[in-house]
């Protein structure tokens, strides 16, 4: 089951460059959580497994290029391996929609990023769709119909 | 005001952390200004919004515009509408009040004609879903569910079905059917309306323990009907050769199969009966999977390690358990340290169901301890302690000891975890083997004696002390000495203050067993503590070793310039501003000029250290410190929560009989000291014990006779004697006694703890406070060799 807790995007240099909470936490703890997992993954080294233990739960992350993407998933159910793929799912995702994404595009686009983070995960940060294309197929339209005045016009 | 670009472009090039704040303060206070205007054109309020959302990823107070957002999603552009949508997901969270505005607006748009309208509606609620707004909205979930034939909105919607029922258990009756319709619906079929009845499944079978309504087992029979189909689904997914869209390195959509897989395991798991049938299918498919699937990248280990997850949950044959072991031992072997942390984590789960196939692996296990990450090593350390038996101690604890000897500072709690559970283990396995314990302690004394904690050296010399077998202790010493005064080829860190304390120990106790056996001299003796003394002169734990091992040393050599330079070492702290040295030095420079044969007698070697229990404090002087007074507070709270209580409640005697059991402990272990030291001859007193002729009897029974005399009695205090006499022999005797709550009992040493038939042991009690005087003794004792103990009460006609 996945059960995704949060994900977090911080960039090497630990500036936070996208938060998404799927479990309610005050504005304290998420404070609190973003600057120790700063900390603690910032700090590990290459050679190290992406999971570690965290509070009452997991954290998996992955670096790509100067980002770094951090889950915090639940202990027992979710499974880490496939964490790592969502991830990567995430990441491919918005690869393909930005064209070879780099972090100044989440930077710049960051509501982009929400909205393909959206589709990817839902409610409890539950995996809803996992066909890159689908995704793509549904932003690609979103965005068609933001660009035109008239809603109706472009009703399918 | 600038766009949202410059904005961000101007953050990112503030030059100092105030540059930054500044520019923040500034565009944030411009946003509450804006905003706060009515009249604020559309456009200009999503602008507003829109930088908002970027102070909200740095962290800022974005509070203010909560209402804000609401206003967007009200809006009919489409832009509003996302960019509202998009903020009330960030900026609110379920616990809102102003979450009731929604509740229209979402109404309308989970009603609307355009799909992508309707699909932030349900993002929206899938994220913030109170109470209110699933009581409100679900039957536009429903709707959805029972009429569209969207495939994007079916798994969208199916996904807040199963939170809705997780919110709201009782929402189960409703959506419960659509799990069965949708899946056996093949026109709805697509990855994500699966992703969906997956999950409203698992939602369902999870809500079962909470689900009020006796409907459970209909429920429960229309989910089973589904693991056909999901076995044929799990069947194609595995099978299929290459599906672009869904490929994930060689893997058919390993999120589908993780989650079908967690489902059965769920119905599997709640239902036994109903799932019985399909118990065959499920093992034949699971060993399919683990043997087809290729494993080496991470995507195919996702869904083995799911594999292996299921075959444990749910206890599956024995060949499939040997299936599972062997596939995480394959993930140990590999290179992915993600592989071999799920391995280590799950092994350690599976060690106590499949000992034996676990321990097929310790190979890996071990050469895990040897991997750079901390959090692996740790666990295959843990790994290597739970798969320990008697077969493989030996190995595993050769292969520890090559860890510790490349450990380096930085592996500190790991070499302290393997310390303290080899001293453990050789005391709960009752390791007799002297030569082996003995070798395998120096050697890691020898390793990373510096991080070893002195409460675990204390351990370490108790072991050396008890050592039972002669020549291998001799020669275990010879051994440490020769290395400490440079008489060998191996030779110890400088900073190994650990080996230090204990050949300082060593010195003391047991040169006399390598003196004139070995090339270790006196001089060599001396000197050494004379070196130590001058060169760790501000380590107050060494110098005193050192000084208690210059007193021993003294009585047990010859060469009067030796000694003569031990008197000088003691002397030498005579005026030490360290109190507890100098009181040492002062009363050891008194023993040392005591004639040489009192002085022997005083200095004579340790005796065997009985063994500890863990919850006790190693050293004599704070176990002897009586605890009593604690104690006794405890009962008098539980005397006056009963008033009456010897007849009535179980549990209270239960709780007395834990704290009676914790005191039982602790004078037990107050009386091993006391036979150690000697300072108290118990049996001196056992025969003179006689009961008064004005004691009255408080109790009898078979087993015992209890009296008691009041010796005093003034205003506030009185002193009493209570007498046990052994019916039978008895022994292991303690007494325990509680007071009124307005009083308090100070219990005097009990005269001996066990008597004979017709002897009597005599306890002495003195009880301050006011008002009448009254009494709960409870006398525990092992009578016929059984542990028994007796409860009364007695009422004096005193008061105080």
């Amino acid at each position: 089951m996945t059960d995704i807790k949060y994900m977090l995007l911080v960039s090497r240099q630990g500036k936070s460059r996208l938060m998404k909470w799927y479990s309610v936490y005050t504005a304290k703890e998420k404070a609190k959580i973003i600057r120790e997992l700063t900390t603690a993954v910032l700090s590990r080294k290459p050679k190290m497994c992406n999971i570690l233990e965290y509070q009452d739960h997991k954290v998996v992350y992955k670096r790509y290029a100067s980002l770094y993407f951090i889950c915090g998933i639940n202990a027992d159910t979710d499974n880490e391996l496939l964490t790592l793929e969502i991830i990567h799912r995430f990441v491919e995702t918005m690869d393909a929609y930005f064209n070879n994404v780099c972090e100044l595009d989440i930077i710049f686009n960051f509501n982009k990023a929400y909205n393909i983070l959206d589709e990817v995960l839902m409610c409890d940060g539950s995996i809803t769709e996992t066909s890159k294309q689908d995704i793509l197929r549904h932003i690609a339209t979103m965005d068609t119909l933001e660009t035109s005045d008239n809603l109706n016009k472009v009703l399918s | 005001m600038g766009s949202l670009r410059t904005f961000i472009k101007d953050v990112r090039s503030a030059k100092t952390l105030a540059d930054e704040r500044l520019i923040i303060t500034k565009e944030s206070a411009k946003i509450r200004t804006k905003l706060k205007d009515d009249h604020l054109p559309l456009d200009k309020r999503r602008k507003n919004i829109h930088k908002l959302l970027y102070l909200y990823i740095l962290g800022e107070k974005t509070h203010f515009a909560q209402v804000e957002c609401i206003n967007l999603i009200a809006s009919d552009d489409f832009r509003d509408k996302r960019l509202g949508y998009l903020a009330a997901m960030l900026l609110l969270d379920e616990n809102q009040e102003i979450l009731t505005l929604l509740t229209n607006m979402m109404n309308n748009d989970l009603n609307h004609p355009n799909r992508y309208v309707v699909s932030l509606a349900l993002n929206t609620l899938g994220s913030l879903m109170s109470p209110e707004l699933a009581r409100d909205l679900y039957p536009d979930v429903e709707n959805i569910l029972n009429h569209s034939m969207d495939t994007y909105l079916l798994k969208k919607a199916l996904q807040c079905a199963a939170k809705l029922v997780s919110r709201d258990v009782a929402l189960l009756e409703i959506f419960y059917p659509y799990v069965e319709k949708i899946i056996k619906s093949h026109q709805l079929y697509s990855h994500g309306v699966l992703l969906g009845v997956t999950k409203l499944c698992q939602s369902a079978l999870l809500s079962k323990a909470t689900y009020e309504y006796d409907d459970y087992p209909t429920i429960l029979s229309s989910l089973t009907n589904i693991i056909p189909d999901l076995f044929s689904l799990l069947q194609d997914l595995s099978s299929t050769n290459f599906n672009p869209e869904f490929d994930v390195n060689g893997t058919c959509d390993p999120f589908l199969q993780v989650e079908i897989l967690y489902t059965l395991r769920l119905m599997f798991e709640a239902a036994p009966q109903e799932t019985e049938r399909y118990l065959d299918k499920l093992n034949d498919m699971l060993t399919q999977i683990a043997t087809n699937v290729d494993g080496s990248k991470n995507s195919a280990h996702a869904v083995l390690y799911e594999c292996v997850r299921t075959i444990f949950s749910l206890q599956l044959d024995q060949s499939l358990k040997v299936l599972g072991v062997n596939i995480l031992a394959k993930f140990l072997s590999g290179k992915d340290n993600n592989n071999k942390y799920v391995a280590l984590n799950t092994l350690l789960r599976v060690v106590p169901l499949e000992p034996q196939a676990v321990k097929r692996h310790r190979k890996f296990i071990s050469r895990c301890l040897f991997d750079v990450d901390v959090s692996i090593k740790m666990r295959s350390l843990e790994l290597t302690f739970a798969i320990l038996d008697d077969s493989n101690m030996k190995e595993l604890i050769e292969e520890l000891i090559e860890f510790l000897e490349v450990s380096s500072e930085d592996d500190k709690d790991l070499i302290t975890y393997i310390v303290e559970h080899t001293i453990d283990l050789f005391e709960i396995r009752e390791i007799n083997d002297d030569e082996w314990k003995l070798n395998i302690i120096v050697r890691i004394m020898k390793l990373v004696g510096q991080y070893i904690s002195v409460e675990k050296i204390g351990d370490v010399l108790i072991m050396i002390n008890n050592a039972q077998n002669m020549q291998f202790k001799t020669e275990t010493i010879k051994k440490i000495l020769e290395i400490t005064v440079g008489k060998s080829k191996e030779s110890v860190s400088e900073f190994n203050i650990g080996w230090k304390l204990m050949s300082l120990w060593s010195i003391g106790e047991y040169a006399e067993l390598v003196l004139g056996q070995s090339n270790i001299t006196d001089v060599d003796l001396t000197d050494y503590l004379c070196k130590t003394n001058n060169i760790y002169a501000d380590d107050i734990k060494l110098i005193s070793y050192a000084l208690t091992a210059a007193l021993k040393l003294s009585s047990k050599i010859q060469t009067a310039s030796c000694i003569e330079d031990l008197r000088q070492l003691i002397n030498s702290h005579l005026t030490d501003t360290n109190l507890m040295l100098q009181a040492k030095s002062s009363q050891y420079s008194i023993l040392f000029n005591q004639p040489a044969q009192r002085k022997h007698a005083i200095l004579e070697a340790m005796p065997l250290f009985t063994k500890r229990t863990k919850s006790n404090s190693p050293g004599p002087e704070k176990i002897a410190r009586p605890t009593k007074p604690v104690e006794t507070n405890l009962l008098l709270d539980l005397l006056d929560d009963i008033p009456t209580a010897s007849e009535n409640s179980n549990a209270v005697p239960d709780l007395l009989n834990d704290t009676l059991a914790q005191e039982r402990n602790t004078s037990q272990h107050s009386n091993d000291v006391a036979l150690n030291v000697n300072t108290r001859p118990e049996n001196a007193y056992k025969n003179i014990v006689e009961i008064p002729q004005e004691a009255s009897m408080l109790y009898e029974s078979p087993n015992l006779q209890a009296f008691s005399e009041v010796s005093s009695s003034v205003a506030g205090e009185a002193k009493l004697e209570v007498f046990i006499k052994g019916v039978q022999s008895i022994s292991n005797l303690h007494i325990l006694a509680a007071v009124a709550k307005t009083q308090r009992l100070t219990l005097g040493p009990l005269s001996s703890t066990s008597v004979g038939r017709g002897e009597v042991a005599k306890q002495h009690m003195q009880i301050t406070g006011s008002g009448k005087l009254k009494l709960r003794i409870k006398v525990s004792f092992t009578a016929n060799g059984q542990a028994d103990a007796e409860q009364f009460d007695h009422k004096f006609d005193i008061t105080i």
